[in-house]
This record gives C-alpha cells, structure tokens and sequence, in this order.
C-alpha cells in the first residue's frame, strides 16, 4: 500500500494510471433528458446487447430492497438526465469520445418530476408503481399531549449534493482465462464483486475485484454502478481491457449524489424547554430508482431524529419518493446530518420562542441516562458529554452581542456487521488485508500502530497491502466511520489469535518467534452493536452586505473514544468540517424546472475553496469504548454537527431564519 | 471530454497568421492563452478544424507605458497585468480585475487579448476598459485600424473583430490628475463566474468635485454594459453620501441581468446596486488621494 | 493531425509526435509516461493537473500540448533530486498536507510556483494562491500549514548553503 511518500512524489497508481495492452477506452452515451421515451437506439453497445438489471447496492443495502431495479443501459425509457443509454469504445479516450458522434437516438421528452412536492402530486414515473412512493415506514407511535404549553411547526430542506472527490469513479476489467479481474477505486471490493457476479450472471470464483489507490471517495464509491457492469460486459464481449474513467460531468450528472432530504417536523413542548414530543414527515428525494441509501434512509432518518435527546413521544412517518433524477446515493453522513439538522433546527426555534438559551435546552433534553426512544434506538447518557462540550468549546464565554451557533449531535456509525481482515506473516514481515479500502483515512497508519503494539515488533516491518477478493474472501467496506473501529478491531482478534497458536505451540509468545515465523490468518470479525458516540460544534459567523456568509471560527468537541492516529482524527475533523460549510453554505446539484441539469462543473456545484476557510479549533475526548483499541467512530461527526451549528451562526448574524441548505445570499439579502 | 480533431497551425508573425486567416476564412479560430477556448472545445460545444494559435508571435507581449498612456499587447497574460507595478498605479481598476479573473493559475495562461476578444459578458476586463476609454488595434493584412472600447463588444461571444483581424494592442489614455478607477466583483468562489462586476472611472476636478464619471458593469446582460445618466447625477457633487443611491439606481436602471443558476433578477439588481455604491466609494477615496 | 514538438520536461530533452488535439495532461501522462500529474475535472476548476510551464503554474489540461512547443516544464517528478525530497515534498509529509493524495501533485507544484515568488507567504497570500487548487479531503488548512512550513525549510536549506558557502 502507497502511503505519504508516494502522494508527495506523484508516485500513487491510481486507476487512470493502469495502462494494459489492447485496452480499449469507454464513453457512456447518456441521455441529456430527465425522462424521455426512447423510440430508437442506433449504434454503440446498448439495451439490445446487454439487458441485466442492478444487483447488490453496498452501503445501506438491507436485502428487502423493493423499488424498481435500474437497468445497465436505459431501455424504453431514460428515467434521468445522465442515464446511461450506449457505450463506444476506442484505443485512446479521444478516439473513443469521437465514436459517440456515431449513435443516434431517437428521444420523445416527456415532462419530468424533479421535486419532492411534483412526486406526491403527480401520477407515477413508473408503471408498475401505483404512486411515485418507493417505501414508506412509520416509526414510533402516534401521540398527542394534552398539557402541551407550546407547539412548533417547520420544514427543511437540504438539497442534493454530490460527493466530489477530486478523482471520480473508475475502474480497468479485464477478461481472461475465464475470469474477469476488475481493479476499482472504491470503497468495498465485495459489494462490487457482489454487483457485477449479479448483473454479469458469474459465479463468484470467476470475478476477482482489486482495490488500487483511490482519490477520495465519501461514500460514492461503496456500491455498484451500471458503467461497472457494462464495462465488465464489454471486456468479456470483446476480449479487452477495458478502462472507463468518469469525467467530472458525468460525475455532476449520473453518480450517486447524498442529501435530497426534506422534513417537516412539529415539537411539543414546556415553557421550561423540556420537549415532550416529536412528529415529523421525513421525505427523501429518491431519484429514479431504489436500492441501497435511496430505500434505506428514511426509516435511518426517522430512526436517529431525536439525537443524544430522551424524548418520550416520537412518531416520524418516513418516506422515499422517485423522482427523474439519478439515485440517491451516501454521502458523507448518509441519513445521520438530515436527522440532526431536524432536530437542532426545531431546538434553536424552541429557544427563540421561549427566550431561553439554545444550549440550556439541550441541556434540559439530554439524556440522564440510557435512553431507549419510541423509535427503537438506544442510548447512553448524554447530559454530561454535553456539559463538557459546553466548557471545551468555550459556548458560555461569548457575551452579547457575540453570539455563537452551537450543535449537539449522537453519531451512529455502521460498526455493524464487522469487518473481514487477514494478517500474513512470513519471511521477517507482517502483511494486512482489509475488506474496507482506505481513500484518505490514512488506515495503514492505525494497522501500524495497533499491530505493533499487539505483536512488540517495529512498525516499520507492517504493511497494509492492496486487497483483493481472491486474497480476501470475505468483508464489508470503508463507509459509516466504521474502518478504524471495526477494520481495527478484526486486525487486533487475528493478532491475538496468533499469539495464542504461537503460546500454544512454543509455549510462549516472543516478537522473535512471530517473525521467524510462517502464519496466516484470517476471519470476518463479526460486530453486531450501533457503539453510539456523542459530538458538539460550535461556529461563528458573519453575514455581507452581499448575503455572503463568512465564517470565522469552526470549533469541534467529540468523544473519539480514543485517538489512534492523532494526526488523522485532525485531519478527518478538519475536513469533514469544511464539508459540513460546503454543504450549508455553497453546494448542490440544481436543475431547471425542465430537468436540465445547471450545475455542470465543480465549481458549480460548490465545492468551497482555500479562501473559504475559517479558522478551525480541534478537541476531543477519549472516553474509550468497549472495543479493544478504544476507539469510537469519527468521520462522519463534522458533517453531521457543523450544519447546524453554522445554520445557527447565519440565523443570529442575519436575523433570517434557516431552514434550507445551501442557505443562498439572494435569500439572506432579499 | 476532449476536444474533436483539428488542424492546428502556430504561426511565426503576424503576417504568416493573416494569411492562414485568409486561406481558411470560416473554418478557423484564433487560439491566444486557451483559457476560455480550450474548456469549450473540451467540453466539444465548440469545434473548429482551423485552430490558428498566435503564441508563438513575437511583439504582443510588451506593456508599454509612456506619456500618453499604456499600450499593452494582446499576449500579456492576466498575471503579468496584474503584477505590473505601474499599471496598478496608473489603472488601478485593471489590477483590481486582473487579481480577481478565474484564478492565479488561469491567470498565468490567460492574455489580456483572449479575455477582451472572447466577447463573454462574464469576462472582467471589458467593463474595465469601456470606463478608462481604452482604444483597440485590430490589425489585418495589409492594415490596422482601431476601434473604441465602448462600441467593440456586439453581443454574447459577438465583437467586432471582423475575420481576417487580429486584436494586436490596447492602448489606454494617461489619465488625468486626480483620476482614478476602481473594480469590484461579487462571485462565490474563485473559479466561478462572477453574479456582477463593476468598474468605475472618477475624474476630479481641482476643487475635489467630480469632474466626469464611467461606469461599466459585467455579467449584467448579453454583453458589458455601460451605466447611463452618471453626469448629471454627479457632475460638481463632492459629497459621496449626496449620490451613492442615485448612482446605485442608474446602475440599476441600465443592468439588464437574466434569472440563472447564479441568482434571480432582483437578487442580481441588487447585488448591482450594492456594487455600484461600494465601488463608487472606492474610485473616489482613490480619486481624492491623487 | 500529428506534429512533432519537443519540449524540455524535468531538465530532459523529449522531441514527441503528438495529435495537435491532446491536451498537454494527456501528452504528459500518456507520452512522456509522467502519471504523477492527475485530471480532476473538466472545466479547469480543480488543478490536481498543475505544472509548471516556463516558470509559471498552469492547469495542463487547460493547454494543448502543441501550445508547449519549445518550452519547458517541471512536473511533480521533477522536484526531487535522487531520491532526495524537495523541501516543499518533506513539509507536506510532517505537516501531513493530504489524505488521499488525489490532489497532492497539484498543490506542490503550485506551492512550488508560490515559493518561487514569495519566500514569506503570509497564510492570506497562501489561500489566494491556492484558490484555483480544490482538495475535498482536508479542509485546506493542513496544505496552508505546509506550505508554511515549506517556506521555513527552503529558508532553512538556503541558510545552510550560504553558510557553507562561507
């Protein structure tokens, strides 16, 4: 595995730079319209040549997916504007390019859905559906409060946003003695293996998936896409390598994109703050088709909406809508940023309306112990988590009319169902395979660091290799702040098996007998717990004459349960944080009312610059979890506590109220 | 994507350049610092088989400054404008547009020729130069003429260089004492286009009473445009306060912005008319230190 | 339509048949073989494909590789000596400048074109510089934090030289 060395000396192999003889370039011909009947395709690979439908999502996938599966290449329909519709191929990526000059298609527009409001209005985008509902579920219990003193309603949105890592999706399939090899920039090699055996119709031992180096990914990268499949098709079709690199356009247009989440929510609650109950609609903007995130997060959404907070009375009712965008896919939080943004929002307006402070009703809702909501979800105390994140971060030292917005989050990462791992040593080194691959969390850090501890050997004789699914039979992925956790976890019970065989066999365990040594291990280290962590930001900003929002101080407070790599728990922060400005402040994948797509670029799309940063102030605390490193998860925590904290500072500095992200100047101004 | 074929051809001087001009008329297109060309070949909205790259020429890299003005190739890159002390001193309005265009490192391939003759309304320095009375040179086989910078740009991606014409310089008058400019844009981010830009030409007269005025605005309708009705407003006006709204509605009044993904009409009207008045300010803080 | 250029990358001398098409990225990736230049997006945005371009940084894919002609280029592979670091490549490593490292190559060569001009950025002069550099990974700061400490080894070294010099 490349590590710091190779990024600074430009020597990564990411996958653009695997080159093979006879490899043959892909383009993606993809439909410009958001919903168009197709009369005809002429040219290219197309439906006619390759018919199958998606199998396997990754990330979310609960196995009762029940939506209108995506074909590879649109059909009789193109359900949104980016839909893949043919594939040309050429020697070089130029060549290839010219040759979609040479397909036609014959398109009859039809009016699209682009909005949530449109998809519950409006008839079905697909036939076989009897409303544009893909999966509705209750949570909770219907309640009503009699002795209620207040009772507030709003509604949020948050738009859509792409992921944007700075490499795109990308993969090489090459097909060879009767077994495809596909070298991928992902997230999880087994969900991608498990999509292409499902579309290809391949029994696992002729699929073999390699991670290669990967230039970010936050969550785009966790599951299966219909180019994966068509370009695997066509290696097997014409007995190449196959390349097909995405472009940034494509990304904009026809990759997975998160958020796209509306809630309309109502609390109750005493005049002291206390909030007795929550009901809310939760409406997420599916896209075309289902599986995966799109089906999975509003039940996740509904589930988490109380936060670190014990209240009594929930009732969420929770939908998925189709609507003729592509579909929804993770994105850094995945369901867990909505829910708090919700739940935060409804707070600070609680405290608008009863004069009290933000952070004194948090604190009034907090859990004083563990907590099981009417939605299911259990919970630690939290109260004193809070209190501590209170005096970290300074909140009580701001005086009027310096007022900070402040947020207060419980993260549920996806420490379930564990994580796949083996460890190999032989000839004086010890190797590591994970299932999840690292694309920017610096994994082979903590693998040093914990197995040199477990195995008193020098880290220096440790390396995390590129994982395969041959080399690796089983694992899960890199998504949900879960690698260090459960990744280091499956390494630490293989360490520690194979101290036992050593204790066994010699007697006792040395450093000197493991590396004279010849052993293998590996498992799918199973853990089946939600290990909830708690976090706290706090943000300040002002406000132009322009409606531009300036952010000055970002600062973070969260239970890492233990820092591994203190370094990497910074760095995580800090970046996740400047997602979580992106987000509230600049980002989103905005069509016209026609369903033309408006943002065409990254930059379009909001991707903040090195101007736009504030200055960033990182603490956290290290109540170590049951896990045998300490550490909790992590990665996800700034995206889901700095949203709504901003939102808070714009809302004090504007005097406007907040309910929609990205929070636009025309509407600070207007 | 990438872009489509084409015959490419990298003349030596400007007369091996107006004879390929003439020997492919319509099929071909100058290609100066590529900034704003090769995006839109890449993107294949564009494609030309005739791409006529001037690079290579020698002589339009010169900024030239003398009694009567600047004269400045059509080859000088925004960065080289934008670090050229004494531009920044005499046109301080183009130094402000230039540290603002895209971002440094489009800056260092961009030419000041490129972004004028591209014709795009989000283009910074046309504003600029319509508010300092720049002149243009187009030069073609055989012979030159000039045209005015507040009557070259036609329309979107319309000027009016006529083909077989190559902008070769800009020459800028000296302004007067007491003169000075200013430009200001509203964008979100560096790469992006700008929501409005505006610059602003202040000329006071002895007793710090505003002699004559300019203003241009960017982003603002199918092409720059320029703020009408700014004399009578301001003319002998000494005080800021006394004109600001006045000035910041005739921005307004004159502005014909479109509804787009970077703001509706109203937001953008204002977002002007904040300009307006702060760029106002700018020019004639800058105007009285003179 | 083929033609032949030559161009002087990484102090080398290469004399190349390209299509005029080819973006100098793709001249430099696909040609020379160089893969440390990345390509991020397609509309000049990102800069994971900066280079350096007869002494200044410019986006290689917004540059066809005709238009190099006669010039020359440093690139990532070209700052280090041997197996010897340069400065500025060291400072991203204790610094830790990067997570996946997408955009690393582009941000050294800009910090190398920064620190070429200014031997003391300030961290304002830093963000300006970077604005057409995008990172979705770190937030920015630890590149700033880098590029700073870039600028106090290179003055380091330069003490050293003059030092030995004497």
């Amino acid at each position: 595995m490349r590590s710091e060395k190779e990024m600074v000396t430009g020597r990564m192999q990411y996958i653009d730079d695997i080159v093979m003889d006879g490899m043959l370039h892909m383009t993606v011909v993809r439909s410009p319209y958001s919903f168009a009947k197709i009369n005809a395709i002429r040219g290219g690979l197309n439906h006619t040549d390759f018919n199958s439908e998606m199998k396997s999502f990754g990330e979310g996938e609960t196995g009762e997916e029940t939506g209108p599966g995506e074909t590879m290449f649109a059909g009789s329909h193109a359900f949104y504007a980016g839909q893949p519709v043919a594939a040309v191929f050429g020697k070089t990526k130029y060549e290839s390019e010219d040759n979609a000059d040479s397909v036609e298609v014959d398109y009859e527009p039809l009016k699209p859905i682009m909005n949530l409001n449109d998809s519950l209005k409006l008839g079905p985008v697909h036939g076989s559906m009897k409303s544009n509902v893909l999966k509705r579920t209750l949570l909770g219990k219907e309640f009503s409060i009699a002795d209620s003193h207040i009772d507030l309603s709003d509604s949020f949105m948050m738009e859509r946003i792409a992921t944007n890592p700075i490499e795109g999706r990308g993969l090489v399939c090459h097909y060879d003695d009767n077994k495809l090899n596909v070298w991928i920039s992902g997230q999880s090699m087994h969900s991608i293996k498990s999509g292409l055996c499902g579309t290809l119709n391949l029994p696992p031992d002729r699929v073999r998936v390699f991670h290669v180096d990967t230039g970010g990914a936050f969550g785009l990268k966790g599951g299966m896409y219909p180019e994966y499949a068509i370009a695997g098709f066509a290696s097997m079709k014409y007995g190449k390598p196959v390349k097909w690199i995405e472009t940034r356009r494509e990304h904009l247009m026809a990759s997975k994109p998160g958020r796209g989440v509306r809630g309309d929510i109502t609390i109750s609650a005493r005049k002291d703050g206390k909030i007795l109950g929550l009901k809310g609609k939760v409406l997420v903007d599916a896209g075309a088709f289902g599986g995966s995130i799109a089906e999975f997060s509003p039940r996740f959404i509904g589930y988490q909406i109380t936060g670190p907070y014990a209240i009594g009375n929930v009732y969420v009712d929770a939908q998925a809508l189709v609507t003729n965008k592509p579909p929804q896919g993770p994105y850094r939080g995945a369901g867990r940023p909505e829910a708090s943004f919700l739940m935060e929002r409804m707070i600070d307006r609680l405290a608008d309306e009863t004069g009290l402070d933000p952070v004194d009703i948090r604190l009034t809702n907090a859990a004083t112990e563990p907590f099981k909501t009417p939605t299911g979800m259990t919970i630690p105390e939290s109260r004193s988590f809070l209190q501590d994140a209170i005096r970290e971060l300074g909140y009580r030292n701001f005086r009027k009319p310096e007022r900070p917005g402040f947020s207060f989050f419980a993260l549920l990462p996806a420490s379930s169902p564990g994580e796949g791992a083996r460890i190999r040593c032989s000839e004086g080194k010890v190797k590591v395979w994970l299932g999840g691959n690292t694309h920017g969390q610096g994994h082979e850090f903590f693998v040093k660091s914990l197995l040199s501890t477990e195995f008193r050997i020098d880290p220096g004789l440790i390396t995390l290799e590129y994982a395969d699914t041959d080399m690796l039979e089983k694992g899960e992925g890199s998504w949900g702040s879960r690698s260090a956790m459960v990744g280091g976890n499956a390494i630490i019970e293989l360490a520690r098996r194979i101290i036992k065989r050593i204790e066994k066999e010699e007697g006792h365990y040395a450093p000197e007998i493991l590396l004279d040594g010849e052993y293998d291990e590996q498992d799918f280290v199973s853990y089946k717990k939600t290990l909830i962590s708690y976090g706290a930001n706090l943000v300040t900003a002002d406000v132009d004459t322009y409606g531009n929002v300036h952010v000055k101080e970002c600062r973070s407070y969260y239970d890492v349960g233990r820092a591994l790599v203190p370094h990497m728990v910074r760095g995580q922060i800090i970046g996740g944080c400047m997602q979580g400005i992106g987000q509230t402040l600049y980002e989103e994948i905005s069509y016209s009312e026609d369903g033309t797509l408006l943002t065409g670029s990254i930059s379009d799309a909001g991707l903040p610059t090195a101007e736009k940063i504030p200055e960033f102030t990182v603490k956290y605390a290290e109540n170590p979890s049951e896990f045998p490193h300490g550490a909790k998860g992590l990665g996800e925590s700034p995206t889901i506590g700095v949203p709504t904290a901003l939102a808070r500072a714009i809302e004090l500095a504007s005097g406007k109220r907040i309910r929609n992200t990205p929070v636009r100047p025309d509407y600070l101004i207007g | 994507m990438n872009p489509r074929e084409f015959e490419y051809h990298a003349p030596h001087s400007l007369d091996e350049a107006f004879s390929l001009l003439g020997k492919y008329g319509d099929e071909s297109k100058i290609l100066a610092g590529g900034q704003s060309l090769i995006p839109l070949m890449k993107s294949r909205i564009f494609s030309m088989p005739h791409i006529i790259d001037i690079g290579k020429i020698e002589g339009l890299r010169n900024i030239e400054i003398n009694k009567s003005g600047a004269r400045i190739g059509s080859l000088v890159t925004i960065s080289d404008l934008e670090s050229e002390r004494e531009i920044a001193e005499l046109f301080p309005a183009i130094h402000d547009a230039a540290s603002q265009i895209a971002d440094p490192l489009i800056r260092n391939a961009g030419t000041i020729g490129g972004n004028i003759a591209h014709g795009d309304p989000g283009n910074d320095l046309p504003a600029v130069l319509v508010t300092l009375g720049a002149v243009f040179v187009l030069r073609r086989s055989g012979g030159e003429r000039t045209a005015d910078a507040s009557k070259f740009f036609i329309d979107t991606l319309e000027t009016d260089v006529h083909h077989g014409e190559i902008l070769t310089e800009i020459v800028i008058p000296r302004p007067g004492k007491k003169t000075a400019s200013a430009y200001l844009k509203a964008k979100k981010s560096a790469g992006d286009f700008s929501i409005a830009g505006i610059s602003t030409c202040i000329s006071m007269e002895k007793d710090g009473s505003i002699g004559s005025i300019r203003m241009a605005l960017t982003s603002s309708g199918p092409k720059v445009i320029e703020v009408t009705g700014l004399e009578e407003i301001c003319k002998g006006k000494k005080d800021y306060n006394s004109i600001a709204e006045k000035v910041s509605v005739a921005a307004v009044s004159s502005a014909k912005p479109s509804d787009d993904f970077y703001g509706t009409v109203q937001y953008k009207k204002k977002v002007i008319g904040i300009l307006a008045k702060d760029c106002l300010k700018l020019a004639m803080e800058r105007a009285e230190k003179r | 339509m083929e033609r032949k250029v030559n161009f002087n990358i990484n102090g080398k001398k290469v004399d190349l048949n390209i299509d005029s098409r080819e973006l100098l990225v793709d001249v430099i990736r696909d040609h020379i073989t160089l893969k440390g230049t990345r390509i991020g997006c397609d509309t000049s945005n990102c800069g994971a494909c900066t280079v350096i371009v007869n002494g200044k940084a410019v986006k290689s894919c917004t540059m066809l590789g005709v238009q190099a002609d006669g010039k020359e280029i440093i690139t990532i592979e070209g700052i280090t000596q041997g197996e010897e670091l340069h400065p500025i490549q060291k400072a991203f490593m204790e610094r830790h400048g990067m997570q996946c490292g997408y955009c690393t190559s582009g941000m050294i060569m800009t910090a190398y074109w920064l620190l070429s001009n200014r031997k003391n950025p300030s961290d304002e002069e830093i963000k300006r510089y970077f604005s057409g550099n995008l990172c979705r990974c770190t937030g920015y700061q630890d590149i700033i934090d880098s590029v700073r400490h870039a600028s106090e080894l290179m003055h380091s070294e330069e003490e050293k030289i003059v030092v030995e010099q004497r």
